[in-house]
């Protein structure tokens, strides 16, 4: 029996928000908007998606009189991106056997 | 990139592990930090040993270009707390352990400065005095001045400490390897006289962080040039 892929997750600029977070404790938001290729609206609608899934924490406050927005991944996000990468490989496996 | 289009599971992964490698590339230690006090600490051990090689003393205390690097540092690490989109988990852990060794530093030398003469003072007061005595009675006995012995030699042992976490953290040979040669000179720098230990010490400040600043800073210019 297959388990479910996280729909949250399963989409690609979420997705890639997610793997690009997971592995550092916060990053801009101008570095996401860099790394991942999307415009700032598209980004900031699936970052918002993201944080009201509790997935990803957001902090904005001002540096030098600038706005900056700052992205983090919660507990419940790590979690639920292990679970995802879990399934996923549920799934490989079963096509290669 | 498109939040709609509808991924495959290999896709998925190649997704994640690309974001990971990105996420791991974007973050790089310009090295201006370890080549500073790397030439900082050579160049006022290498001056202390000439003090006392050539016997005359310079108008300042070489070690005093420790406060110029520190104003410096003060402004390379606002500069690039400006610059750096993006914090590591590992970042507080390692500036906790520069920041404490950057106070057990100032406590060694609080130390060495403040010790001797409160020894002095009690040895006074309790009747006695340190006396320099010369074996074969050459000399006539001298009052001597307490001090901390082959003090230099802490220093270098102290010098490995935060080297060695930043190493083994970042998972940097040459800082492993810069520290571990600390140690080394440590142990000899703990046989041999002040002067010698002077010269250790400024090994252990190019092999520590000399060295491997430039190999950092090396590493950034070649990727900052490759993404050009």
């Amino acid at each position: 029996m297959f388990k479910e892929l996280d729909p949250i997750l399963h989409s690609q600029l979420r997705l890639a928000v997610m793997s690009l977070l997971i592995g550092i404790k916060e990053a801009e938001f101008t570095f996401i908007k860099e790394k991942t290729n999307a415009t700032a609206g598209n980004l900031s609608v699936q970052i918002q998606k993201l944080k009201d899934a509790g997935y990803i924490e957001v902090n904005k406050q001002f540096k030098d009189n600038y706005p900056l927005t700052t992205c983090s991944i919660t507990k419940k996000g790590i979690e639920a991106f292990e679970k995802y990468v879990k399934a996923l490989q549920g799934y490989l496996h079963t096509d290669t056997n | 990139m498109s939040n709609e289009k509808k991924l495959t599971e290999q896709e998925s992964l190649q997704l994640i592990t690309s974001m990971i490698q990105k996420a791991k590339a974007s973050y790089h230690d310009k090295g201006i930090s370890a080549i500073l006090w790397g030439v900082t600490i050579a160049i006022a051990s290498l001056l202390s040993y000439l003090q006392i090689e050539l016997n005359f003393d310079f108008p300042f205390d070489p070690f005093l270009l420790i406060i110029v690097a520190i104003v410096f540092q003060i402004y390379i690490s606002v500069k690039e707390s400006k610059l750096n989109k993006v914090t590591k988990h590992e970042d507080a852990a390692i500036n906790a352990v520069w920041l404490t060794y950057g106070i057990s530093i100032l406590g060694l030398v609080a130390y060495i400065n403040i010790v001797p003469n409160v020894s002095a003072q009690l040895s006074k007061q309790e009747g006695w005095e340190f006396v320099k005595h010369y074996i074969n009675n050459t000399k006539p006995d001298e009052i001597l001045s307490p001090f901390v012995l082959s003090s230099y030699s802490l220093f270098i042992l102290l010098y490995a400490f935060p080297t060695l976490v930043t190493g083994i953290t970042k998972k940097f040979v040459p800082m492993i390897v810069g520290a571990i040669l600390a140690y080394v000179f440590f142990i000899i720098s703990c046989f041999t006289a002040l002067k010698f230990d002077l010269l250790l010490g400024a090994l252990a400040a190019i092999v520590c962080w000399l060295i491997p600043g430039i190999i950092l800073r090396r590493k950034f210019l070649k990727l900052r040039n490759n993404n050009v």
